[in-house]
This record gives C-alpha cells, sequence and structure tokens, in this order.
C-alpha cells in the first residue's frame, strides 16, 4: 500500500519542474528551432524548392509537417536528455532516487516535460512556416485531419522523450551523449522523409528507410496536416504506438536498474 | 518502532568488499556517530539506507519497511545531507526546497520552507541561483532539503565539512531542538570532539568493519585513561608509582585507568596532602579511544 500523498503529487512537481526548465532557458529553446526552421525554410522551402513539386504539392506544402516534426521529436528527445545529463553531472538526479518518487513517476514526467516542448516548439515551426507559405501562396495551410495530427505529435513526442531518458542514463560522458545525437539521432531525422518523399528513392533506399520509425511518425504529421502520407496512415499510427511502447519499457528498465550516481 | 534496523549489510564494489556484514540499529530519538577513517564504508551504508545503491546481501529497515522490498515507503521519512555538494543550474534555494518537498509528497508548506531559510541562515539567499551560493551555503541547503519534508531520521553524511564554526554550532544546536521534537540522527563526521558532544552512542568502523559500538561515554571509559597531573609544593624525586608515566620534580603525571579516581589514586599513594599545589585532571577522549579502536589496542598500559 503507497500512502496517497505518494500517488499523484511527486510526479505533479518533477513534472511542474521540467516545464519550469525548460521555459528558464526560453531563450535556447525557442529561439534555435525558430531561427532553425527559417533557415530550412528559407534555403529549401524557398530558394531550392521554388522549382520542384512532390506530386501536386508545393515543396514548401510537403516541407513544413516534416520540419515540424522534425523539430518535435528532436526537442522533446533534447529536453528529457539534457535535463537528466545535466542532473548527472550536478548531483541533482541523485535527489530523484533517494526521494519516493517511483521509477514510473520519473519517466512519466520526463516523457510529459519533453513533449510539453516538443509541442511548443513543433507549434512555433508550424507558424514560421505559414508565413513562409502564405508569402508565396497567398494562402495559409489548412488542417486536413487535425485529430490525427495531434495524436502522432503526441505519440512522437512522448516516444522520443522517453528514448532521450535512456540514453541519458547510458551515457557515461557529454561525448556519449553528442555522438547519439550526431551519428544516429540527426541521420534518422534527415533520412526520415523530412525533406524528400521515400518514392523518389532507389528501391534499396526505399526499404532502408522504411526501417526508421520516424519516417512514420513525421509521415503521420504530413497526413494529419496535408491528408497525404508516404507510407498508409494506420501503419504509421502502429508504428508510432510500437515505437513509444518499446522506448518507454526501455527507459523503465534503465531506471530501475540503472546507477542515479554522479559522474 | 525502529528507525533504523541494518542487518548484516555487506556492499561489494567489483571484487572489493567495502561493507563487510555490518549490523546495527537506532533507537527513537537518538543521536548515533557513524565513524570511521576514510573509506571505512560509511557514505556507502548511507546510500543503501537511501537506495542509492543495492546491497550486495543483508539488509537495511527503515521504520520496519526494507528499502529492498517497500523502498518508496523506506524512504518518504528519511532526510539525507549527502556528503558531496549537489548543485541545482537552474533554480533558486526557495524553488529547490519547493520542488524536494514535492518529491515527498509534501505540498503549500511554504511556512516550513521559510522557518528553515531562516535557522539556517539562508533567508537572504532564497532567490539566489544554487550556483551562486558559497560552499557553506550550499551545504545548509542541503540540511535544509534534507528536514523539508519533516523526516523522522535525518541522516548527517559528514554536514559539517567546509562550515564555520559559528554554523557548525547553530547547527548542532538546531540538531539537538530536533531531536526533542522525536527526530532520530545517524551522523558521520571527521570531527571526533563533535561526535562525542553530541551523539548519544557511536559505531567505530574500519575497513568495512564493525569495530565497536556502544554508548559514547562507556565506550571512551573502556578504550581510554585518565591523565592526572599533581602539582607539588617540594619535589617528590624518590616517588615511585605503578600509574606514575613522569616526574618533573615539580610535578607528577599520572596515567590511571578510567574507573579510578583521583581521591582513591592520593589515599593510595600516600601522599601528603598538604604537599599538593594543584591538581589537573584529564579525561579520555573519543579521539583516544577511536586511535585505540583503529590501532587495535586497548591503550598504554594494558
Ligand atoms: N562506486 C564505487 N565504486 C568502487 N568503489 C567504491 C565506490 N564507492 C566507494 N568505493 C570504495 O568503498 C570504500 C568505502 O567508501 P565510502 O565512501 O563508503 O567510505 P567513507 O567511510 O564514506 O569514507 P570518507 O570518510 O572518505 O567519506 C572505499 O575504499 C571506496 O574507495
Ligand atoms: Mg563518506
Amino acid at each position: 500500500m503507497i500512502r496517497k500523498e505518494l500517488t499523484w503529487t511527486p510526479f505533479k512537481v518533477l513534472l511542474e519542474r521540467e516545464v519550469r526548465r525548460f521555459m528558464k532557458v526560453l531563450m535556447q529553446t525557442v529561439m534555435t528551432p525558430l531561427i532553425n526552421s527559417t533557415l530550412y525554410l528559407m534555403i529549401f522551402g524557398v530558394s531550392l524548392g521554388a522549382s520542384i513539386s512532390v506530386g501536386d504539392l508545393s515543396y514548401l506544402a510537403f516541407l513544413i509537417p516534416g520540419l515540424v516534426m522534425m523539430n518535435c521529436l528532436n526537442n522533446s528527445y533534447q529536453n528529457s536528455s539534457s535535463s537528466i545529463v545535466s542532473s548527472k553531472f550536478n548531483g541533482e538526479l541523485e535527489d530523484y532516487r533517494v526521494s519516493p518518487l517511483s521509477p514510473q513517476q520519473i519517466v512519466m514526467a520526463f516523457a510529459i516535460g519533453g513533449l510539453a516542448r516538443g509541442l511548443m516548439v513543433g507549434g512555433i515551426t508550424f507558424c514560421v512556416g505559414q508565413v513562409f507559405y502564405f508569402v508565396q501562396q497567398g494562402t495559409v495551410l489548412g488542417l486536413a485531419n487535425p485529430l490525427h495530427l495531434l495524436f502522432f505529435l503526441v505519440i512522437g513526442g512522448l516516444a522520443f522523450a522517453t528514448l532521450g531518458i535512456t540514453v541519458a542514463f547510458w551515457a557515461k560522458t557529454f561525448d556519449q551523449m553528442s555522438a547519439v545525437s550526431a551519428f544516429i539521432m540527426l541521420p534518422l531525422l534527415y533520412l526520415g522523409g523530412v525533406f524528400f518523399s521515400i518514392e523518389s528513392l532507389h528501391p534499396f533506399w526505399k526499404g532502408l528507410a522504411q526501417m526508421n520509425p520516424m519516417l512514420y511518425m513525421i509521415n503521420g504529421v504530413r497526413y494529419g496536416i496535408l491528408g497525404v502520407s508516404d507510407v498508409a496512415v494506420e501503419k504509421a499510427a502502429l508504428v508510432s504506438v510500437l515505437s513509444f511502447i518499446v522506448f518507454f519499457v526501455l527507459a523503465l528498465r534503465t531506471l530501475i536498474k540503472g546507477s542515479f550516481q554522479r559522474w | 518502532m525502529k528507525p533504523l534496523v541494518v542487518s548484516n549489510l555487506t556492499k561489494r564494489y567489483g571484487d572489493f568488499e567495502a561493507v563487510k556484514g555490518v549490523s546495527f540499529s537506532l533507537e527513537p530519538g537518538e543521536i548515533f556517530g557513524l565513524l570511521g577513517p576514510n573509506g571505512a564504508g560509511k557514505t556507502s551504508i548511507i546510500s543503501v539506507i537511501v537506495t542509492l545503491t543495492q546491497p550486495s546481501s543483508g539488509d537495511v529497515e527503515v521504520f520496519e519497511q526494507s528499502v529492498s522490498d517497500n523502498p518508496r515507503e523506506a524512504k518518504v521519512h528519511t532526510g539525507l545531507v549527502p556528503q558531496e555538494l549537489i548543485n541545482h543550474g537552474y533554480f533558486d534555494v526557495e524553488e529547490v526546497l519547493k520542488f524536494y518537498s514535492g518529491y515527498f509528497g509534501v505540498t503549500g508548506n511554504k511556512s516550513r520552507i521559510d522557518f528553515l531559510l531562516d535557522r539556517l541562515q539562508l533567508w537572504e539567499h532564497r532567490k539566489k541561483k544554487v550556483k551562486q551560493l558559497s560552499g557553506g551555503m550550499k551545504r545548509r541547503l542541503l540540511i535544509a532539503k534534507a528536514l523539508v519534508h519533516e523526516p523522522k531520521l535525518l541522516l548527517l553524511d559528514e554536514p559539517t565539512a567546509g562550515v564555520d564554526i559559528e554554523l557548525r554550532e547553530s547547527l548542532w544546536e538546531f540538531v539537538t531542538d530536533l531531536r526533542k521534537e522525536g527526530l532520530t540522527v545517524l551522523l558521520t563526521t571527521h570531527y571526533l570532539e563533535e561526535a562525542e558532544q553530541l551523539c548519544d552512542r557511536v559505531a567505530i568502523l574500519h575497513h568495512g568493519e564493525m569495530r565497536k559500538i556502544g554508548p559514547t561515554k562507556q565506550l571512551i571509559e573502556g578504550l581510554t585513561q585518565r591523565n592526572i597531573l599533581i602539582q607539588l609544593k617540594s619535589p617528590l624525586s624518590q616517588f615511585q608509582h605503578p600509574y606514575l608515566i613522569d616526574n618533573s620534580g615539580a610535578a607528577l603525571h599520572f596515567r590511571v585507568p578510567s574507573g579510578v579516581g583521583a581521591g582513591d589514586l592520593l589515599a593510595e599513594s600516600q601522599l601528603d596532602l598538604s604537599n599538593v599545589v594543584d591538581m589537573k585532571i584529564e579525561e579520555g577522549s573519543l579521539e583516544e579511544a577511536f586511535r585505540s579502536v583503529l590501532s587495535g589496542t586497548r591503550g598504554e598500559l594494558s
């Protein structure tokens, strides 16, 4: 029997901490993706993309949902992982272990905290994209399937925030953290169909790209905004949910077995 | 209900055995000193109590809740001041205390937080980021954190390292006050004088083994000798006595077992009282007792 005050309060407080943490570094959390997506939209969407179209879509329309989800996933991941890594470095991680927070509560708080940042940055990216779209097309993008959009953003954000927990616990140094970002996260994101349709790929690369769970999440969001997707939307939903479950179980295991002791 | 029971606790790091089958328990409301040189295994034991590490064998119970089987219930009444300072990069002192209370399921405890800030002289620093605090202030913040959820068992792992004398005294005053309210304290420190003054009982740990445990006074008495210095009017250069260790002529220096009183000594050695100018008695200290336990001998005479 666990006492009542331990059911929700520790989780809620840790979640509050996580959200307040990224709000404190708002410049960093918001400005970086803002500048980032502006650059992408300018270079790929406007300059290079003016002469390209994907099916009957303008390249800009194709690009915007991809950028939204890329930033959402990346920021969800960054939020939980950088929070944990810096706590590890500070010794603050020990606080979580010394207090009666349960592993489930810790995973959920970091997952939802990461998702909050992912959604915020994803939303900002969408707004920037709309500005570009309006300038080019004289109109804004509507939302073809808003509920699908929300579903994929939430599941994707949660999945990548929980992945961030596992990686941050596993990492022994800051270098290992950035190695995972540079050699695994970014390539998967870039090759996840943000910038191009996998229909245009050679069958070998297409087969390879289809093993990347991000492809499904990104196409899910594209379906949510534009109503088109490179993959069947049911399959995209299934892969997204499965990824979340796998990453969640992994994170939980890591927290139960892993060390909370400082570097 | 015992606040803490450590049974047959062993902690191995790889092949190295840092804690070797240690058992002890704490009584409600006592201050218990866990002493030992660097590397004795004190922090390892505390880490097991707060589930930072798992025991290799044996178990720990906090208020009858096993830390292995029921960790959350075991931790809810425990406060820890860790040996190493903790930084909180993003938050100020007040926020840290608020969050930390929440992890223990406590909210709306502003008056408790204000009380601790005041008592630990952190009030004027409450809006500072933790990284802006000095080392001693960070230590005090750790103490405030440990107490913010009103624990019933307080674990202090060298809480006074790097804290100035004045604050050290006010801290001990605070701990004594808290004890009156029923708090049980486990303390490790290298300041043996502090331990001697504060602890009802002490345990001395060496290379992971429990070497000695008992009420502080009794332990000192059993392990040390008293020094008795007698100043004389006229020298007694021929004076002989088994407890005499130095005779400078003007003064006699005796070292006697702790059971022997000065009066007994005077009577038994048939010293002429009119020849005695002054007398000084030095009791054995915990530090001496500690040394004798570590060196494995029981003082010089036995
Ligand atoms: N994580 C670890 N991995 C390997 N060995 C460790 C680890 N932690 C502690 N030890 C070893 O275990 C022994 C006991 O360490 P511990 O920190 O418990 O000592 P202590 O009594 O707290 O010492 P001090 O007074 O210096 O704080 C030491 O020999 C130490 O080197
Ligand atoms: Mg120690």
